[in-house]
């Protein structure tokens, strides 16, 4: 069979086919050369309890999380990429008849860096902007992991008689601190974790 | 004339918005990719700007190239459907398109290939070794120098805290204060083993009550009796966090005594500087394998972006190519299928242009040729259909032949005179006409012998033979025009001129019996009144010898005369012609009433088979009885001396051609008409009787012409002779056997009849 018998043979331009084949697989080989480090590759990361405490009229947040990170993490934390450990807290109203009504919603962010220099990590309260520094990141998780009264609500907005639920689950994130070239990669890649929701009925 | 136009569109509204949709999406993809190639070259030294943009033009390119996917989708499927189904022109696009796109994609793809290997290299030439280890050697350098300032730092919270052991709890703040001025801190607090401030003197401005220090260092400061830790704050800069265990007094347990020292500025900013550049650096050395696959993504997607638009725009391209070969395809099986009204729109003014312009051209000639041509056939259609009636209506037979002599054309005129079904025997040689019948056969060698001979114009006179009696038929050939090359037909016309010639026959003997009767009669009364005067005058003066001689003589004068009065008298009622005297009468009477004659003297028996129906007819009374008695006398002499002789007369309705006649039969049982004079019993003087004028049946047929009717002798299958006059009984059908130009018509119903 001679070329044009071929060329005649083919109902498609597949050799166009092929060409835009290898480009995708050129593209897709390019991203994936990067070899990307996710927070997924080991660690654990999980709410291991919570509960609300009333304090001088304001409910409190108390909350040990667990908070590890893969050695992986650690070295991007250490290459100078900051991570974004997010603790979100609903509280809700079950009602009967009703929809459930948020009664309270609190995000607390922290930004956690390793600070070259001096060889510490720094834990930065991105809602506050208090700053401490800790000798090892096992110091500076272990901090963020002991959450102690962290104000919620107002006692008045949860009245004795109803039933409420409160739900927390804490996310870490690099995308905070990266520059947003880095935020394109992350449509394709996962580079967020985030707990399962921890729920527990609220005893007034 | 409007001519119809090959693949118009079939709105312009459709046209003209798919056209809209198409230009916009192009102009998208161009400014797109353009966009993209501009930003690739603006920010391969500035990723920021890279990055800010990149997720927008991403999107939109993404877009363009999912809107290209699915245009291109659709032209490819519509090419299989296409290429499955035949379509004209289907394979040629296919072509196209596959040519188009690989000059396209080909270039494409190596320009990519560079592009992504100068991405690479080029994000991998931001990453020099030596500035990383710059950079690890400047944070070295910085920890260096800031090292000394925490060991003189350490050293002298030491001295502070041998100060102040022994020191009272009431004096204690008294001492930090003074200590921390003469050691320069920033703040010194001092903490006992529950963790309480136990004293505190500080010059931070903001800071009303210290800060409790860190667990850690309280813990890491009893644990190795001191601790020491550069620590960045978080308004910018460095202090120095020291702490040393104070010994323990008699009174309580050790305390702990915490330091904090600021670093000068122009230090910190040095150290902030190198900290800011590691980071920085620390941060790109992460993002580089990223920012490789985000710049080659967006090469890739700008690629795509290209290689769609060029396969689309191939698709575009080819259709365009390609429509004026579909159209001109699609024209030519049109004009295949016969439509010439078709007209193709001109794609261009080039070289494809001058082609649907000459097809055009000659789609339009085709079409007048064609129109030509329809009126020429049916011109001669018109013809042909004339010619067919005129040979119809023509009496005249006409046998048209091909060069091979088969028969092409037989009219029913040629038919009815050969007495053959010509009609079946088209398409067949002229000499299976000679199997038909013996006439055919005669006729036939005819004109065999004239064919044969090379004569092919030639024109004679042929008598023939038949059951029926002598033809007579004039005859004439000639060579039909022939196109070139081809040998010429032939032409028979021959026409039945019997009937002419005995007319003319019979005139003249009407004219020779008029005159002989002038002529014979004129003396014959002188001759019998000499006779009878002579016999008169000289009986009575003869002897009786001489007067018996005389009377003998003058008595067979006489009778001879008288005789011969007769013979004349019966030449002129043949020849002369008196008015006819129509009446209305019964036949049937008629016919009992002259019967009855012929049975009470004739020497025969008469019998009769009437039809009661019949009724009466228009016709002179007096000849029809001259008819009866002449066919009966006739009948009665050709029956003497013949026992048993029997003579019967039959009536009946007879139906020729639609309408009705009279049929007279009047037959015998005798020995019939002799073979030799059964063609010319009607002729005068013809007669096979020793006495007889010969002019009884021709006085019959003169009669029954005059009548508008027929006759026709002939011998019946169970003997005998027998004469059958067939009489219109009405005026149609005197008139439509008046049209019988050819009396054969008549006389082959009534042979097919007596058959």
């Amino acid at each position: 069979m001679d070329r044009s018998s071929v060329l005649n043979a083919l109902p498609l331009p597949a050799w166009s086919l092929v060409l835009c084949a290898m480009v995708l697989w050129l593209a897709g080989g390019s991203v994936l050369a990067a070899e990307p480090t996710t927070l997924e590759e080991g660690g654990s990361f999980d709410v291991r309890s919570a509960y609300l405490e009333p304090s001088d009229h304001v409910y409190h947040l108390n909350a040990t999380l667990d908070l590890a990170f893969s050695r992986a993490a650690a070295q991007a934390l250490r290459d100078g990429v900051p991570v974004v450990v997010e603790l979100d807290l609903d509280v809700d109203r079950r009602r009967s008849l009703l929809p459930d009504a948020r009664v309270a919603s609190l995000v607390q962010r922290w930004q956690v860096s390793y600070h070259a220099l001096s060889e510490r990590y720094l834990i930065n309260n991105l809602n506050n902007g208090e700053q401490a520094s800790y000798a090892s990141l096992a110091d500076a998780l272990g901090a963020l992991s002991d959450v102690r009264r962290l104000p919620v609500v107002e006692e008045s907005k949860m009245p004795p008689g109803g039933h409420f639920e409160a739900s927390v689950r804490v996310i870490a994130s690099i995308e905070g601190g990266l520059p947003s070239a880095l935020k394109t990669m992350m449509f394709w890649m996962d580079w967020k974790r985030t707990s399962e929701w921890y729920t527990w009925t609220v005893r007034l | 004339m409007d001519s119809p136009a090959v693949n118009a569109e079939p709105t312009s509204f459709t046209s003209s918005r798919r056209s809209i949709v198409v230009l916009v999406l192009t102009a998208l993809a161009i400014l797109a990719s353009a966009a993209s190639l501009a930003l690739l070259t603006v920010t391969a030294q500035d990723a920021t700007l890279f990055a800010s943009l990149q997720s927008s033009l991403l999107i939109v390119n993404l877009i363009g190239v999912v809107v290209l996917v699915v245009l291109i989708g659709q032209k490819l499927y519509g090419l299989w459907r296409d290429w499955r189904r035949r379509v004209p022109g289907s394979r040629m696009k296919a072509r196209a398109v596959l040519t188009f796109s690989g000059l396209a994609l080909l270039p494409i793809m190596i320009v990519y290939m560079f592009s992504v290997n100068a991405i690479n290299r080029g994000i991998d030439s931001w990453f020099d070794v030596d500035v990383g280890r710059g950079l690890d050697n400047a944070l070295a350098l910085s920890r260096a120098a800031l090292s000394l300032r925490v060991k003189e730092f350490s050293a002298r919270t030491a001295t502070l805290a041998e100060e102040l052991h022994g020191v009272r709890d009431a004096e204690l703040v008294t001492q930090l204060e003074r200590a921390r001025r003469f050691a320069g801190a920033a703040e010194l607090i001092v903490v006992d083993d529950h963790g309480r401030i136990v004293a505190a003197s500080t010059d931070f401005a903001a800071s009303i009550l210290p800060k409790m220090p860190a667990e850690d260092v309280l813990r890491e400061a009893r644990h190795r009796q001191s601790y020491v830790s550069l620590e960045p704050a978080a308004d910018g800069g460095y202090r120095v966090v020291t702490a040393r265990v104070v010994a323990a007094s008699s009174a309580g347990a050790p305390r702990v005594l915490v330091a904090s020292y600021g670093v000068p500025e122009q230090l910190a900013g040095l150290a902030d500087g190198v900290q800011h550049s590691v980071e920085q650096y620390g941060q790109r050395t992460y993002e580089r394998p990223y920012l490789k696959s985000s710049f080659t993504l967006t090469l890739t997607i700008v690629l795509l972006l290209s290689a769609l638009g060029a396969v689309y725009g191939a698709f575009f391209w080819a259709t365009r190519l390609v429509r004026p070969v579909h159209d001109l395809i699609a024209g030519t099986q049109a004009v295949g299928k016969g439509d010439l009204n078709l007209r193709l729109s001109l794609p261009s003014h080039d070289e494809m242009g001058m082609l649907v312009h000459s097809f055009n051209e000659m789609t339009k000639r085709l079409g007048r040729a064609r129109a030509d041509a329809e009126r020429n056939r049916t011109a001669v259609d018109q013809e042909r259909a004339r010619l067919a009636v005129v040979l119809a209506r023509l009496s005249t037979g006409v046998i048209s032949l091909d060069a091979d002599l088969v028969i092409l054309i037989a009219n029913s005129a040629a038919g009815a005179i050969l007495s053959l079904d010509l009609e079946s025997s088209v398409g067949r040689p002229i000499d299976a006409l000679a199997l038909a019948s013996p006439f055919g056969e005669q006729f036939v060698a005819a004109c065999r012998r004239h064919l044969d001979s090379g004569q092919s114009d030639w024109r004679e006179q042929l008598q023939f033979r038949t059951d029926g009696g002598r033809r007579e038929l004039m005859v004439a050939c000639t060579t039909l025009p022939a196109e070139a090359g081809e040998k010429p037909g032939l032409v028979l016309v021959f026409d039945d001129i019997t009937t002419l010639l005995r007319a003319q026959r019979d005139a003249a003997w009407g004219e020779v019996a008029r005159r002989l009767a002038h002529e014979i009669k004129n003396p014959l009364t002188p001759i019998q009144l000499s006779a009878e005067r002579m016999r008169r005058r000289l009986l009575a003066d003869l002897n009786p010898r001489d007067a018996e001689i005389l009377e003998r003589g003058t008595h067979t004068i006489v009778q001879q005369v008288e005789a011969m009065k007769e013979m004349v008298n019966a030449f002129s009622e043949y020849a002369r012609a008196p008015a006819m005297e129509r009446v209305v009468f019964d036949v049937n009477q008629l016919v009992t009433e002259v019967a009855e004659l012929y049975r009470s003297h004739g020497t025969a028996a008469v019998t009769l088979d009437l039809d009661a129906s019949l009724g009466n007819i228009d016709a002179d009374r007096g000849r029809v009885r001259q008819v009866l008695n002449n066919l009966l006398t006739n009948a009665c002499e050709a029956l003497e001396g013949q026992p048993d002789s029997v003579v019967k007369v039959a009536t009946c309705r007879a139906a020729f051609g639609g309408h009705t006649f009279l049929q007279l039969t009047v037959s015998d049982n005798g020995s019939g008409f002799s073979p030799e004079l059964l063609n010319q019993v009607f002729d005068p003087y013809v007669t096979s009787k020793p006495k007889g004028t010969g002019l009884g049946l021709a006085i019959v047929k003169k009669i029954v012409d005059e009548h508008g009717g027929r006759v026709d002798a002939d011998n019946a299958p169970e003997g005998g002779g027998r004469v059958r006059i067939v009489l219109p009984l009405d005026d149609a059908g005197r008139e439509w056997l008046s049209m019988q130009d050819s009396r054969e018509g008549l006389k082959a119903d009534l042979r097919r009849e007596r058959a």
